[in-house]
This record gives structure tokens, sequence and C-alpha cells, in this order.
């Protein structure tokens, strides 16, 4: 097989997460029984007219800002028409001739070099209603009629199926970072369509494109596009060529499958929305709306390398975005950050899966972790001791102090209390001394289970074993 | 029968306070009325149970207002909640409406009855009322010619007194021209007065609600009524709140008017333009100054509007696919097929050639070399009127190029029938507020109308001077028995 170069395109729907639909005051939501969440505006009734919800205005300009793009300040809808009966107008408000955003661009990471993928333009649309083929019928649920949406287009600029993956894997976390969207492919919220071309130099001009519609997943990105580059390369040595045309990825087959050709192009008929006027943005607004904007992954990156915090954990927070925006919230503070991230991603992580809870849920204010957190740095705390008291950290309101007499956890610190202890157990055991002495490394061992056991448990450790190991010593050459 | 309706509103309402007579005493009258003139086919669905029933309410209520009580005709492109709303065509013959168009809660707001719903042609698109799935409607002074459209029944029942009050729709002279072949008032306000949430839409950027009543000052009582902003239309806009009868009465002297030169050109019937003459040296008289200009591109404004009102048609009209409401073709071997014979067969034959032409026209770089060319152009058309407004109070004309023609005349001309309108269009293209109103009558006693045209939001100034020239004219604009047969 020949060598080819492989162009590719991205095109992203992302539903953007308003409390409303676009053009009416219904509810958007996923999941509600079918057709629960409509009204005449969605259905496209007689006489219904749009009206336009700010907040969709605002997250877009929130996208644009995150993607690099630059924000128009004067805008209009188009009326793409086209009969289809997931589209009740038969037309579709969208953005064609004055996107909202354009010129932007997404980085990311190959081979350890920074690529910039450019993105075209990003426009405001309505998304359709569902509708799901059943043998002779087709149910159609307007739930979904009306939801907002952007579109984010890339130039022809990306060259692997694993840099799409890339694209799309950072995409999702910006968008989801800035609260744009909640980014569930698996939901619908968010839909990816790629177009690819082969040809084998720089020099000639593009193949023939396909586009790959509907892909479902992030992998299946990576997957379809390698499937259909190979497709194009077998029929291209082989000296066949085929149409431009639309096809879709089969999770059954792993492989694309041909929806249709295209004959000629498509045509919508665009033409300036008529009953929405020309939307204008003001500096003050955008400046607001971009105000909002939480931090964003890489610049999370940049403060958790400040904090010297490691980078399998920066990785995992930045995964985990509930537990990094709680981390955040401590930036300020002065504690050990190696501690408090081992903290988050371990126990408290550990325990929020399994309870199915939002550390918001929990009694775990910032004020009770910092004071865990120390309490673990200065070795009042052992990783054992937060195990066992975790579900009263998570679940109590009392203090840690308190809880921790309550467990009878005393973590006993007072030096001159261990000392006490220490030697009391040496007094009581002179072969083990002795046998410590004469270089036998476990007698130490036995002598701190004596401890533990003496104390219940209640020493540090640590500073037991520390005092233990000084006081032999002394002995040793007291000897 | 009762002839209460044909006494001035406030007259009417006098009677109503003294409780001479009761509101149910006016919508008998009406329904009386309407049965009398059945055969104008004045209506598509009346309102009689529910008229009655509110009748009886109010008639134990406090008469509140000047509007308390009045019986309103609304033509059939406006949402009435629980009262079929078909725009004349088969598409929508068992459509009812769920909500209110907002003008309809306005008027309900304010006590008026809906009497009916008035025929009208096929989703507003005609100049004669012949496109109506539900018939022609016919002129009250004379049964053979047509009453104008696309309000016709509007008209007509105005005419015919059956109601002091009309809401009709205008998008390209849809009000103004039946007022004129009438003899009634009709006013298209300024686009964005009055909320279209809940007016099916035939050309979003054009259409506009307008008052159609026997007399000026009514119209005004009427407008009062219906304009304000909606949450509902973006196209609607804020203005601060005004009483449009206040001019009314005023001297006129010191007036500045312009006549634009193609207003009174050649093609123009020549008994209209000398009854406008008429008006015009009365107003010299009183004190106007009257002026003839040019304003750039007026004569192109037909071409503009096929092209606008038919790409947007094309588009709106795109919903009336049998799927969620109104006529579907039943046991479609597929969707295409639905969508085939549903449109064939539920819409009329204007309508579908205006959407033919307005896809057509939106196809490809068709967008590109009409319908954005002619958004530039109607751009320009709005500059040159505001310019003629920096120097004059209002625009007059005649409102039609003809007096009330014969039905079936011109049926199959779909140019002649647009060439109609090529002075009411104008206006609507520049989305000024313009007025028709009678100014005497021609070879047969046939109503000939005035067009006063108004710089936007200045509805005050144009019922100002209608209203002089009413009074002074001092027609019977009452149909007679003997008129209506030649």
């Amino acid at each position: 097989m020949s060598n080819y170069l492989k162009t590719i395109g991205i095109e992203v729907h992302v539903e953007l997460k308003t409390n409303t639909k676009i053009f009416s005051n219904s509810t958007n939501g996923y999941g509600k029984s079918a057709n629960s969440l409509t009204n005449l505006v969605d259905l496209g009734y007689p006489g219904t007219l749009p009206t336009l919800n700010k907040e969709v205005v605002n997250l877009a300009i929130k996208a644009c800002k995150v993607l690099n793009c630059n924000i128009r300040r004067e805008m209009y809808f188009d009326r793409k028409n086209y009969f289809y009966p997931d589209n009740p107008k038969n037309y579709q408000i969208t953005q064609f001739r004055t996107p909202i955003g354009y010129d932007g661009y997404v980085e990311i990471e190959v081979d350890g070099k920074t690529k910039k993928i450019e993105i075209e333009e990003m426009h405001i649309e309505e998304d359709t209603c569902k509708s799901t083929h059943r043998k002779n019928v087709t149910l159609l649920d307007f739930n979904r009629a009306g939801v907002p949406l952007i579109e984010i287009v890339t130039k022809p600029c990306i060259e692997t199926p694993e840099e799409a993956k890339l694209y799309i894997e950072k995409l999702r976390s910006l968008l989801l970072y800035a609260d744009i969207s909640d980014c569930k492919m698996e939901e619908g919220s968010m839909r990816c369509d790629a177009n690819i071309s082969v040809r084998k130099h720089k020099e000639d001009p593009f193949g023939t494109k396909v586009e790959i519609k509907n892909i479902g997943s992030i992998n299946n990105v990576k997957l379809s596009l390698e499937k259909e580059s190979l497709r194009q390369i077998e029929l291209l040595d082989a000296g066949k060529t085929f149409k431009e045309q639309t096809r879709r990825f089969d999770n059954k087959t792993n492989d694309t499958v041909l929806m249709r050709v295209k004959e000629t192009g498509n045509d919508y008929r665009y033409f300036p929305e008529p009953d929405i006027p020309k939307l204008v943005l003001t500096e003050e607004q955008i400046e607001k709306v971009i105000n909002t904007i939480p931090l964003l992954p890489d610049e999370r990156v940049k403060l958790y390398k400040e904090k010297n915090i490691s980078d399998v954990n920066i990785k995992k927070l930045i995964q985990n975005k509930p537990l990094s925006d709680y981390l955040n919230t401590l930036l300020d503070s002065n504690i050990d950050f190696t501690v408090a991230s081992n903290l988050l991603l371990g126990d408290i992580s550990k325990y929020l899966n399994e309870n199915e809870k939002n550390i918001y849920d929990t009694t775990l204010t910032k004020e009770r972790f910092i004071d865990l957190v120390n309490k673990i740095s200065d070795k009042t705390l052992t990783n054992k001791n937060v195990k066992d008291i975790l579900d009263k950290l998570m679940e109590e309101e009392t203090s840690i102090d308190e809880i921790l007499k309550k467990s009878g956890i005393q973590n006993i610190k007072d030096k001159s209390l261990i000392e006490e202890i220490v030697e009391k157990i040496i007094d009581a055991n002179p072969e083990s001394v002795e046998d410590y002495i004469n270089g036998h490394d476990r007698a130490l061992k036995y002598l701190m289970g004596q401890i533990m056991k003496e104390t219940k448990g209640t020493v540090n450790p640590q500073l037991a074993s520390q005092t233990l190991q000084k006081s032999l010593e002394k002995r040793k050459i007291l000897n | 029968m009762t002839n209460y309706l044909n006494l001035p509103v406030k007259e009417i309402n006098e009677l109503l306070k003294k409780k001479e007579i009761k509101v149910i005493d006016l919508i008998n009258e009406s329904f009386e009325k309407i049965e009398k003139n059945k055969d104008l086919n004045c209506f598509i669905t009346l309102n009689k149970e529910e008229a009655i029933k509110t009748a009886e309410e109010l008639d134990k209520k406090e008469v509140d207002s000047l509007l308390f009580g009045m019986p309103i005709i609304i033509k059939d492109n406006i949402n009435t909640k629980n009262l079929r709303t078909t725009a004349a065509s088969k598409m929508l013959e068992n459509f009812i409406p769920i909500e209110d168009a907002d003008v309809i809660k306005k008027i309900k707001d304010k006590n008026m009855i809906i009497i009916g719903k008035a025929n009208m042609d096929e989703f507003a698109m005609g100049s004669s009322n012949q496109t109506s799935y539900f018939g022609p409607v016919k002129n009250p002074w004379n049964k053979t010619l047509v009453p104008g459209g696309s309000s016709g029944g509007c008209a007509s029942s105005i005419s015919s007194r059956i109601a002091p009050f009309a809401l009709g729709s205008d998008t390209g002279g849809s009000i103004r021209q039946p007022a004129s072949f009438c003899g009634i008032v009709g006013l298209k306000p300024t686009y964005g007065r009055v909320s279209r949430n809940g007016l099916i839409a035939f050309a979003s950027s054009l259409d506009q609600i307008g008052p159609m009543t026997k007399n000026v000052y009514e119209n005004a009582l009427l407008l009062n009524e219906i304009v304000g902003p909606s949450n509902m239309d973006l196209t609607s806009i804020e203005r601060e709140k005004e009483d449009f009868t206040r001019l009314i009465g005023e001297d006129i002297k010191g007036m500045k008017i312009a006549i634009p030169k193609f207003y009174m050109n050649e093609n123009i019937d020549k008994e209209i333009r000398e009854k406008l003459e008429s008006v015009i040296n009365i107003l010299k008289e009183n004190g106007c100054t009257i002026d003839y200009v040019d304003i750039a591109y007026i004569e192109q404004c037909v071409l503009l509007y096929q092209i606008i009102a038919m790409g947007e048609a094309s588009s709106n009209l795109a919903r009336f696919d049998g799927i969620r409401y109104g006529y579907s073709y039943e046991n479609p071997k597929d969707f295409d097929d639905l969508y085939l014979k549903t449109r064939k067969i539920g819409f009329g034959s204007e309508v579908k050639r205006r959407i033919m032409i307005g896809s057509y026209l939106l196809s490809g770089d068709n967008a590109n070399i009409y319908y954005n060319k002619a958004l530039k152009i109607r751009n320009a058309v709005r500059n040159n009127f505001l310019k003629v407004f920096q120097d004059y109070d209002l625009i007059i004309g005649p409102t039609t190029t003809t007096k009330a023609y014969p039905l079936g005349k011109d049926l199959d001309d779909a140019v002649k029938s647009f060439l109609d309108d090529i002075l009411t269009i104008p206006v609507n293209m520049a989305g000024l507020p313009g007025m028709s109103l009678p100014i005497g009558f021609g070879r047969c006693h046939l109503p000939i109308g005035m067009q006063i045209i108004a710089a936007p939001f200045n509805e005050a100034q144009i019922y100002k001077l209608g209203s002089f020239i009413e009074k002074t004219l001092n027609l019977d604009l009452e149909p007679k028995e003997g008129d209506k047969d030649e």
C-alpha cells in the first residue's frame, strides 16, 4: 500500500446548557417523556414567531472566547430551507452569512509538540426534533426541536485520525470547563461529523471528499477515520475512483457504511430570517460574559505545577472538573498540595464515587479540608486514620478533633508522653533490647508492636518509631 | 331590524351608557345583518353562540370604555382561540388555534366581541378576494364586482355596517385597497407598531395588522388598543403610549404635503385622479402646501415586492406539510408523497404559484441576484421616502389605479393582479404607515379612495388630515339597496 496524505475537517454540533430553548420558552431538557417539552413555537404552529434566548448568545460568546475565535459584533440569522419530518417549520434558523465566531483555533499536543487546529467558523442554530424510524412508521419527539446548538467547523487542517481524536477531546474539555455544554456524545449533546480525503502528494489537489455523519463516541472518531481512509486508499491503489458521498460509522461492523452519494450541491435557499432583527453585541456585554468563564484546563495545569502537584495528579484533576474546581478554591491557602491532591483523588474520590455524591454535597467544607490536610502533613493523622473516619468527615458537621476523640483516635504526638511509653516498653522487654544491640532488626518491629498494643494504636507510629530508635541507639552506645 | 351599528361609535356608546340599548342588541343586529347580507360571503366562520354569551355577561357590567361591547370582525388569518382560523385555505379548513393572537388578547381585554372570521384571499395572497377556498366576497356597492383584497370580507362587512370594527392585515395593500373599493377607512400601521404574534405569516418583513372602520376617528380608536410591543414578536417596537385621536379636529393650515409624480401617472383611472385633484384644491384652500415630488425606485416596488414577498412566503408556508396540523393527505406512500399530495391538494393555485416563484427566486445564486438585491433597493426606497419626510408632513395619492372591477376579471393574469397594488406596495416596502379613506364616487356610484402616508410612527398626522378631508367632504358612505344592482 502506498503512502497517502490524509486531509480531515471536522464539524461538531454542541447542545448548549441553557434553561430554555433558543427561540421559545420551553424547557431545554434531556430524557423527559416524548413531546413533553414543547410548545406552539417549537411545533412551528401558524402565527408563532421566534424569540431569542439571551443565554444562548452569552454561551456562544463564551465558546468564541475559549476557542480563540473573533467575535462578530453585528449579525443576522438565516433560514435554511429543506423539507424533512424532523424539521417542524421545514426551515431551520441558523447563521449562514454571519456566524458569531470566526478564525479561531484549538491547541492540541501531538507527539510532544503543540499543534493549532484552526477553526473556520462557529455559529448558533436550532436543533431539529428527534425522529425514530420503526418499520412503516416514523415517531417524532419534539423535545429536542429548538434546543440551542453551536456548530464548530474546522479548516481541513487535521492530518491524522489521532489528531482528530485529540481535537475532539480538547474541544470537549474546553466546552465542559467553560460550562457551555455537558458534551455527552452518548446523549447526543455533542455530535461529530468528519470529512476526509486522501492524496499522494502535498502538491496534488485534494482527493474526493467523503463525509462521515453522526459519529457516536470520541474513540469512533479515530476508528472511523482510520477505516475510511483505508477504504479510500485501497480503492485508489486498485485504480478505482469513487464519488463524493456521505457515510455513517457502523458500530457492529466497525466500518463506514454508504448513506448517499452527493448528486449536486444541496440547495437550501438560504435567506435572512425576517422574524429576528439584527443582533448587535456591545463590548460591555462581551466583556461581562467573558469574565464569567471559569479557569480552563491549560490554565489549571499551570497553576497546579506551581503548587508542585505531580503530573499524574494534575492529569487526574483535569479529568475531574468538580474536584479540580474544589481544589481551586484552596489555591490561596498555605497547605501541602501534594497531600491535598492525593487526598482528593484517593480516599475522597473513592468515597464520592461509591456514594454517588458531589463533593459539595458533603460536610467537608473548605476549612475542614484544610484542617485535614494539615493534620496529615504534620503526622497527626495516618492514612489509616483518614480511611477510618472518612465517612464521618464527609457526613458529620462536628470538627475533626471532635471526630477523632469520639473515634478513640488520639494519635499521641506529645513527645514526652511518647518517650514515657517508649521507656516503659524498653524496660519491660530487656531481651528484645539485647537482641537489638546484637543487631537483630526484627526486635525493633516487635517493640513497635508492643508500643502500639500498649497505646491501642493511638500513638503516632512515625514519631514512636523515631523515638524508639533513638532510645535504643542511645543504649547501644552506652552498652 | 335595528340600525344602531350605522351610528357613530360615540353615539352607540352613549346609548349603552344610558342603558337605552344593551350589548346584546348590537350583537343581534350584527347577526341579522350578516344573515341579510349572506350573499356577500363576508364570513368563513361565525362566532354567534360565544358572542351572545359574552354580550349577556357584559350587559351585567359597567360600560367602561368607548369600545365596550362593540362587535368586531377578524380577518381569518389572525388566530382566535377555540375559533376556527383557516386563512381561507383548505389547508387549514379545520384548524382551531389553541391561543389568541396578541391583538385578539388586547381587544378581548377591552371587552370587544368577535362576531366572526372574515373571508379573505387564501393566505392573504390576492387583491380581489377571489382566491379564497370559501368562494369570493362581493362588493356591497355592486354585487357583481370584487370588494378588493385580501381583506375583502372585512371591507365588505364594514361597508355593510355589520359591525363598526374589523381587524385586517396588509402585506402589499390588503387593508387599503379593499377599503378603497368598498368606501371605508383602512390603515396599515408602521411596521413594528402592532405585534404579529398570532398572524399567520405571508411575508414576515411586510405583514402588519391594522384597523378597518367606517370613519377616521373610529379607526384611531381601534389603533389605540392594538399597538404596543410584544415579547413574542421581536420585530414589534416599543413606543411611548399615545392617543391616536389627539390631533383629530386640529387646524390643517400650514401642513406640507407631497404627491409623488408616479402616483398621478396616466395609467391611473382618470376619475380617480380628478377626485384627488379636487381634494388637493380643498387642501390648498385650507392653507396646505402641496408639491409634486420624485421618489426614486418607487416604480420598481412591485418587482421588489414580488421577490421579497414570494421568497418569504415560500418559506413561511413550508410548515404546512400535513404532519402536525392542518390538511393531511391520507395513506401516502412515503414522506415525499405526503408532502406532495398534501400541498398539491391543500393549497389553491395562486398560493402554489407564489410558493413556486418564491422558491425559484431563492434557489442557488438567485438569492443573491434577486432577493438580496431587492433588500438593498428596498432600503434605498425607504431612505428616499424618509428624505421626503424631512421636508413634508405627509404624502398623499390615490390608493388604487382603478375602481372595483367585475368578479372573474383578470383572474388568470397573475401579473395584472399585482399591478392593482402599485400605489400601496411602496408603503409596505418602506415600512411606513398608510391609510385609505373614501373621497367620493365614480361612474356607477363606485367608491374612490385616497391614500395618506406618513413618516414611521406618525399615524396621528394621518388621522389629522384624514378626518379633516372626511369632515369636509361629508360623503354618504352607506351602500343603499339601489346601489347594489347595476
